[in-house]
């Protein structure tokens, strides 16, 4: 009935004690993920992933535009992430936390800033057509840990994509209906995972990773690393909370490549299925 | 002349519908005709702003995001629209200083995106339990240049039609439409030709939601007496 105020104090002394004794709140262990379920399709480009209670939407699309003057032969790759009121009232883009605009720009970036997506192959005619890709991830449920959820979403919609086949004629490109042609997938080269891990207790000693929502409100750490299929670290998070030691990042990406590979076969599980 | 799906001129697309999937919301539902689906969200009745509540009745806002890209005009248009509709057919003197807040997602769109959203709506609205005087579903129809007129169009066709007519009905009741959007060139024959083929087509919807929401409630029923 009010807006969202946060877990009252037994709550929370609760979820502190439970992990004292290693369990959680939910019954997993503390490196289980929550149920993963991803579905792609029908239309090219989307993807949906329910991770535990967290729900995610996300849709490729593609524009044909002229390239960016100081890369003329570069395809453009463009974000959207906002926190919709849907994933929780109170929960509004405009009026956005700086957590909630964090975890918008983390999935940027890390599908961005990894040059996951081949934008030289986006390219029609050098200087004045290329592809624009458009991603646009929608949060429907805020269960927690909408970050790793978001990513996957990302990467099942974009490997999930087609877009128009295209041939070149000396100066001119002929851009194919889908009709005539099949769509041709995008290339990408490689596919980040992000993993989220949560840190409780006065020196953060005790660590879960996929958050819910409870956990996430009674943490005082977060760390995501994001890493893909051939075992390369693609980016590290930590942005506040208190310090965390060497060790336990060492910890968590172990724990993390175990988990990727997960993540990719169920999401290549995914993506048989919807073309089955 | 035949459809691109070979589809009957007043065929209807297949229809599906989820209740409650979202556990943040108060209800939920996810509508599709085809490849067309809306998912609607509703939080409700919930604390309103102090600037913003009615001290007689509960405000109801919508918000429309689209499947692709940032919101723009054309979807500004569509929540005051869907907000219009809906405003009077909820009890809204029944929790005064409240709100109401319906958000609406487009997942994919294939025509006759306005009518899925209502739909949807309408189920969402049930889902979460605010009190309604009727169930609204709405149809769409479009006028081909070959001046044949089709139900629930796919946008393929609606770029192809001369006009296109959406109209949206409150269940069990003999008044006009609650809602009517027409655009293109059209004689008043057309028109009402439209008006009744989409009247037909909203009771097949409201046929539809009725044994989903059915289906949904006896489920229920049997997990609690178990």
């Amino acid at each position: 009935m009010v807006a969202e105020i946060g877990p009252s104090n037994i709550e929370s002394a609760f979820l502190l004690e439970a992990l004292k004794r290693g369990t959680r709140v939910d019954g997993r262990g503390i490196y289980d993920y929550r149920t993963l379920k991803i579905s792609c399709g029908p239309t090219y480009g989307l993807a949906e992933v329910q991770l535990g209670q967290t729900r995610v939407l996300a849709r490729v699309s593609c524009e044909v535009t002229r390239p960016f003057p100081d890369r003329p032969t570069e395809g453009i790759v463009l974000f959207n992430t906002e926190l919709s009121s849907m994933a929780g009232f109170g929960l509004d883009s405009s009026r956005a936390s700086t957590q909630e605009v964090a975890i918008s720009r983390m999935v940027e970036r890390v599908i961005k800033q990894s040059r996951a997506i081949d934008s030289e192959a986006l390219c029609i005619l050098a200087g004045e057509k290329v592809w624009t890709i458009r991603i646009d991830v929608h949060f429907l449920d805020h269960g927690g840990n909408l970050i790793d959820a978001a990513s996957i979403a990302a990467i099942a919609a974009l490997k999930h994509f087609r877009r128009p086949d295209v041939t070149i004629d000396g100066e001119e490109a002929i851009i194919h209906d889908v009709r005539e042609r099949n769509p041709v997938p995008l290339s990408i080269h490689h596919t980040p995972i992000c993993v989220t891990f949560g840190f409780f207790g006065a020196s953060g000693d005790m660590l879960v990773l996929d958050p819910t929502l409870l956990e996430e409100q009674v943490q005082v750490s977060s760390f995501t690393i994001t890493l893909n299929s051939h075992r390369e670290i693609c980016a590290l998070n930590k942005a506040g909370g208190i310090p965390l030691s060497p060790d336990q990042i060492q910890r968590c990406t172990q724990v993390a490549l175990a988990k990727v590979d997960e993540v990719n076969e169920k999401i290549q599980l995914a993506l048989k299925a919807s073309t089955a | 002349m035949s459809r691109p799906d070979r589809r009957e001129a007043s065929q209807l697309r297949a229809l599906n519908c989820s209740l409650g999937q979202l556990n943040r919301a108060d209800g939920s539902a996810q509508f599709s005709a085809g490849n067309t689906s809306v998912v609607s969200g509703i939080y409700g009745p919930v604390e309103a702003k102090v600037y913003e509540e009615k001290l007689d009745r509960a405000v109801v806002e919508v918000k429309f995001r689209p499947d692709i890209g940032a919101p723009t005009t054309k979807d500004k248009w569509m929540e005051s629209a869907i907000r219009n509709t809906f405003e009077r057919e909820i009890l809204t003197h029944l929790h005064p200083r409240t709100l109401v807040q319906i958000v609406i997602q487009l997942r994919e769109g294939d025509g006759s995106v306005d009518s899925a959203a209502i739909n949807a709506t309408s189920l969402a609205l049930v889902d979460a339990g605010i009190p309604l005087k009727c169930m609204i579903t709405a149809a769409t129809c479009a006028v081909l240049s070959d001046d044949t007129t089709v139900v629930d169009p796919t946008q393929e066709e609606i770029d192809a039609a001369r006009s296109t007519h959406t109209f949206a009905f409150a269940s069990g009741s003999s008044t006009g439409p609650l809602y009517v959007d027409s655009r293109g060139d059209f004689t008043m024959d057309e028109y009402n030709h439209c008006y009744d083929l989409c009247a037909l087509a909203t009771e097949r919807v409201l046929a539809f939601m009725r044994t989903a929401i059915e289906g949904k409630v006896t489920k229920e029923a049997k997990i609690s007496a178990a």
